[in-house]
């Protein structure tokens, strides 16, 4: 026993030392003599314990996958349900549709101001539209 | 040997032939952790039929304990299964004794209890094994008794410490880590359990 040679024993008494030795040889007695039924018992156990094991990675498949599989499932339909409603549709804002150069039209400043009336200088368009087709008439001194 | 087969299939049916030295080292980690259940089970057994005083209790207790080492600590080097394997014993027993004291506090409130439990002992059960017995084995059986009756009247961690001890033969360190305290404390349980014992049991030595 490992008991014999460590510290505790150094620490006992005569008396104690003998009690102990007494005691563990009678529960030592106690061991060795237990009941051949109990013995088979037990050993019926252990080849139940050694048995069970082989068999754990199989029933921890049986058990986990497909616990794992409702779990990805239930996972799919959250993404589905929660996270997508949440991207907004191209027709609730035609920005996100529009084109690059759309946008780059749109904000530059610069560029031709349409659908603005107040902006636009229609005497402007009359005169040179009025221009034109003189230039373009016969000329009557020809 | 059944034991040896069974869990040695589980292996070869699964790995390629080139992995030979896998399942040879499975099977001996399946030998291992059999020798170690076989060489552990009969004390095991007494420490918790000591505790519990009631054999099918025990053997429960004993079992659940090796399922609960095989499943979850197999793979951790075998040096440590000692102490993990009597924590889980120990777990286990007092388990059994909350579960006890629960169903007893239940029962003690149930009307119809009490007709098949306040029947008197059958003195068939409560009789010794028949045989004739030399003087000297009787005298150690009712040394035993006395060392049993005795161990059971300690509390918890004393006769946790002295069983480890005395049956198991775990130094202190071992039943430190097994009972997950000090070293101090292991020796401060034991000295105590000692000194209770010696003081009703007395000449047990002599």
């Amino acid at each position: 026993m490992k008991s014999s040679t460590d510290e505790l024993q150094g620490e006992l008494t005569g008396g104690a030392a003998e009690f102990e030795r007494r005691a563990r040889q009678l529960l030592s007695e106690s061991v060795e003599g237990l009941p051949a039924d109990t013995r088979s018992r037990l050993t019926r156990a252990r080849y139940a314990a050694l048995s069970s094991r082989r068999s754990w990675p199989r029933s921890l498949a049986r058990h986990w996958v497909p616990a794992g599989a409702g779990a990805l499932a239930a996972a799919v339909l959250a993404v589905m349900f929660i996270v997508v409603p949440r991207q907004e549709s191209p027709t609730a804002n035609p920005l996100a549709s529009a084109a690059p150069e759309d946008l780059e039209m749109l904000a530059d400043s610069d560029a031709v101001q349409l659908g603005r009336d107040d902006d636009v200088d229609y005497d402007f368009y009359e005169w040179a539209v009025g221009e034109a087709k003189g230039a373009n008439a016969p000329s009557l001194g020809t | 040997m059944l034991a040896f087969a069974t869990l040695g299939s589980q292996t070869s049916d699964l790995l390629p032939p080139g992995k030979a030295h896998l399942r040879e080292s499975a099977q001996d980690g399946a030998r291992a952790l059999e020798s170690f259940l076989a060489e552990v089970e009969r004390k095991a057994f007494r420490i918790a039929q000591i505790a519990l005083r009631h054999e099918s209790d025990a053997l429960d207790v004993v079992q659940d304990a090796m399922m609960q080492l095989a499943h979850r600590y197999a793979s951790r080097p075998p040096e440590e299964w000692r102490p993990l394997f009597y924590r889980i014993l120990e777990n286990r027993i007092r388990d059994m004794q909350r579960r006890r004291i629960v169903r007893q506090r239940v029962m003690s409130f149930m009307p119809w209890r009490g007709e098949d439990e306040d029947d008197p002992p059958d003195p068939i059960d409560q009789a010794a094994d028949a045989g004739p017995t030399p003087a000297a084995q009787i005298e150690s059986d009712q040394m035993m008794q006395s060392l049993e009756q005795a161990l059971t009247q300690l509390p918890a961690r004393q006769r946790q410490a002295f069983l480890l001890r005395n049956i198991e033969g775990l130094d202190v360190a071992e039943t430190a880590a097994t009972m997950k305290c000090s070293q101090g404390s292991v020796k401060t349980h034991y000295f105590r359990a000692l000194q209770a014992l010696r003081s009703k049991l007395g000449d047990i030595a002599s």
